[in-house]
């Protein structure tokens, strides 16, 4: 071989080697002794394959001297070669075969090139496809779920501002109305106290036809500004600026003695019926804002039933938990609550009033028949209290209206007589008469009655009660709406009502509300503790019904 | 699932014995190109590709059956069967004479003669056993067959030749040889190197011939003379060829190998 060629081959950028028809190295070129770290006449004789790594061995024997004694050639095959001090180099490898005439081998020759840099790429290479491909089938699974997360994240977030919206309207309708509210309060005060001074001037003057006039007219003036001052005071009140007395309450009693001035309210169409919860829990509230509202709640029923109806105010423990809060129109912190139930059989709200009927000045009345103030009152009351109040309606089907009121810690102090610290329940010494078919029963109330310092009798049915009426003074009739014999506890007390007039009845039942609607109306001013009662419901039942006049 | 069209099964020849070649471990029945057209005259011969090599179907092969070579034995045995074969000279190369031996021990009635060329019951050395590759050169084998190495692929997928030294083939351009699946044949690999069935060669009754190659790195001495010392009835014979393939390196030698034992 000529210089330059011998130069060329010796010093060519790749390895080359050339083996026997053995399968042994011949010639080695310099360039890839010197990568492998072998000087000349070292790998003289040495079996190509154990230049290898055990994998390129084993598949140099298994898949590629095959395939070049088959093919005559292979190329690009990647090969480690273990270099002399234990190293990996990486190559890509070509092999041709060189055969004679005869077609028996001559030769094999070698080609290498380094492939170190080639190799890394590879590897990068496989590790960014398989990063990729988890990246992809995260994405993927992300993307599945995505439509779905974002319509709940969607619809959590509408839900969210809406409340909040509704509360913000509130809140700024409040601040309004409150401050003309007191501005006004304010300039009241200053006329109705130049009308008492005006009555105090007139009151040192003599009798004449003027002073009369001037006294009618002072006397209109006066009216006007009370009824402007009432005014006034229910926009304090919905704008929840009002000042609130809260203190523990009992909500049964309360009801029952407003029972009254309700019925009242609700004229003669209309039946109450109160339904006190068993064991219920003293709620939080100021007495007379709670009345107040109760009273307007029982003006609007009896609007929505202007052929009559029916009243049903019950009362009842509440747990108003995570669920629910976070499904109701208004934020509410999850907790106990007593809840006061008012329920009418009037006409119902069509879902479009019931979006707006918290809305102040919002009314389905005739223009000067309603102010719209009076749910909007109720509403500001309710929310000031820490308390909650829904309704439920729907056209024809009447309307209930939950008021929820925080529960107070410790126990009711509602009127005063009341001793919230003894457990001492107000007795007394009146005469009951105790009607009750069940025998178990009847033990228990006289006894309990009895305990509470009432003089008690007794009676199983109609008949026996209406016998001691007529021989025994009687203050209070306590019956059973449903009496054995085909007789029920209303027709007995307007007997005995009739017998004893200023009789007062206490009714009690154990049946469900419908069942009490089927037997027939209850009338007005009519009192009722529902089965089970408790020993300290009936005393307070009992007590706060002699007390009404 | 058509066997014949599952292994790619070739039958040529105007004889009645069958004669069965199976490749091994690394190319498909390509490799039998110098040796079995020999015997086309007086022998039935019977061709195929093991489930994952040459034109196998690649669909059937399933990494559950055929991680145990006794997969391999039973597609044979079907092969067989399917062709209605009867006193079959079984020639199995590499891991294929494991294979052949496996369906000889399952379906004795089948099989006249084995010839086992370069055959190894177990290649990792275990104890007074040498099969001739240490656990961590098996382990650093499988190891590097994972790194996913794209350089191989391309060598073993279908190539069109040209090599102006061998114009014979001129007119095989469009055919291939020694295609495999490389994702097969990492799992074949590690079928092989990580099998163990020494235990089988006592259940062979058919007589057999080992053919030892020199230099084997495979399947060295000692593994051919262990294999010769448990097979109830075989001969052994030390070939001249060097190497793991002497049906490719020295096809003349094996040809006369067989020849002189059938």
């Amino acid at each position: 071989m000529s210089v330059d060629l011998e130069d060329l081959f010796e010093n060519a950028p790749c390895g080359y080697l050339s083996t026997g028809p053995g399968g042994r190295i011949e010639r080695a070129n310099a360039t890839f002794l010197r990568w492998m770290g072998y000087v000349q006449g070292e790998l003289a004789g040495k079996p190509f394959q154990e230049l290898l790594n055990i994998a390129g061995r084993i598949y140099y024997e298994t898949h590629f001297a095959p395939l070049l004694r088959i093919q005559g050639f292979f190329n690009e095959v990647a090969l480690d070669f273990v270099k002399r001090d234990g190293k990996i180099l990486p190559t890509l490898v070509n092999a041709v075969e060189r055969r004679g005439a005869a077609g028996e081998l001559l030769f094999t020759r070698i080609t290498i090139f380094n492939a170190t840099d080639r190799r890394r790429y590879e590897c990068e290479l496989l590790e960014a496809r398989k990063a990729a491909e988890q990246a992809n089938a995260a994405l993927r699974e992300l993307n599945a779920t995505l439509e779905a997360r974002v319509a709940s994240e969607v619809a959590k977030r509408v839900n969210a501002e809406e409340a909040f919206r509704q509360a913000q309207k509130m809140e700024a309708i409040g601040q309004l109305t409150g401050g003309i509210a007191h501005d006004f309060n304010n300039l009241l005060t200053i006329v109705i106290g130049g009308l008492d001074m005006i009555d105090r001037q007139l009151q040192k003057m003599s009798a004449s036809p003027e002073a009369a006039r001037i006294r009618r007219s002072r006397a209109m003036a006066l009216d006007g500004a009370k009824r402007a001052a009432t005014l006034t005071s229910r926009l304090l009140a919905f704008s929840r600026r009002q000042p609130l007395a809260p203190r523990p309450l009992d909500l049964n009693r309360l009801v029952i003695g407003l029972a009254d001035m309700l019925q009242r309210s609700l004229g003669e169409t209309v039946a109450l019926e109160t339904v006190s919860g068993a064991g219920l829990w003293p709620a939080f509230a100021d007495p007379s804002q709670l009345e107040s509202a109760l009273v307007n709640l029982a003006v609007n029923a009896r609007d929505a039933m202007p052929r009559g109806g029916k009243l049903t105010i019950e009362t009842a423990n509440a747990y108003l938990d995570e669920t629910y809060a976070s499904a109701a129109p208004e934020p509410v912190k999850p907790g106990q609550y007593v809840q006061i139930a008012v329920s009418d059989t009037g006409v119902g709200m069509t879902p479009e009033v019931l979006a707006k009927a918290f809305d102040p000045f919002f009314t389905t009345k005739e223009v000067g028949k309603g102010t719209g103030l009076g749910l909007s009152q109720v509403h500001g009351f309710v929310r000031q209290s820490g308390g909650h109040i829904r309704i439920y309606s729907e056209p024809g089907q009447g309307a209930t209206i939950k008021l929820y009121l925080p529960r107070a810690d410790g126990a009711a102090a509602s009127q005063p007589g009341f001793e919230p610290a003894a457990r001492m329940l107000a007795g007394g010494k009146e005469t009951i008469l105790v009607v009750e078919d069940d025998d178990m029963l009847r033990e228990f109330s006289t006894s309990a009655l009895n305990e509470l310092g009432y003089r008690v009798l007794h009676a199983k049915s109609a008949p026996t009660a209406l016998e001691l009426l007529r021989s025994e003074p009687v203050d209070l009739l306590f019956t059973d709406v449903v009496l054995p014999d085909g007789a029920n506890g209303r027709q007995l007390a307007e007997e005995a009502e009739r017998r004893r007039p200023g009789l007062k009845v206490l009714y009690t039942t154990g049946y469900t509300r419908n069942a009490i609607i089927h037997c027939g109306r209850l009338d007005a001013g009519v009192s009722l503790i529902g089965k089970p009662f408790t020993f300290e419901e009936l005393a307070r039942s009992v007590r706060a019904i002699l007390d009404r006049n | 699932m058509d066997v014949i069209r599952r292994n790619n099964v070739h039958v040529a020849g105007r004889g009645d014995r069958p004669i069965m070649f199976a490749h091994g471990f690394g190319c498909d029945q390509n490799m039998w190109r110098y040796v079995a057209p020999a015997f086309e005259r007086d022998f039935k011969v019977v061709l195929f590709d093991h489930v994952g090599a040459g034109g196998s179907d690649l669909s059937a092969y399933s990494r559950e059956k055929y991680s145990s070579l006794q997969g391999y034995a039973d597609d044979v045995v079907e092969i067989c069967r399917a062709l209605a074969l009867t006193g079959i000279v079984f020639v199995g190369h590499s891991v294929s004479s494991v294979i052949g031996i496996l369906a000889a021990a399952s379906a004795a009635d089948l099989f006249e003669a084995l010839v086992l060329i370069g055959p190894s019951p177990r290649y990792v050395n275990d104890g007074a056993y040498i099969g001739g590759f240490t656990e961590s050169q098996i382990e650093e084998l499988l190891k590097f067959l994972d790194s996913n190495h794209m350089g191989w692929s391309a060598a073993m997928a279908p190539t069109i030749i040209g090599n102006p030294d061998r114009p014979e083939l001129a007119d095989e351009l469009t055919n291939s040889f020694c295609r495999t699946d490389p994702e097969i044949a990492k799992h074949f690999a590690r079928t092989t190197f990580l099998s163990d069935n020494r235990a089988d060669l006592a259940r062979v009754r058919a007589r057999c011939l080992v053919l030892q190659c020199s230099e084997d790195i495979i399947a060295p001495n000692s593994v051919g003379e262990y294999v010769h010392a448990h097979l109830p009835n075989s001969k052994l014979v030390v070939m001249k060829a060097t190497g793991h393939c002497p049906n490719l390196s020295a096809p003349a030698e094996t040809i006369e190998a067989i020849r002189a034992f059938v």
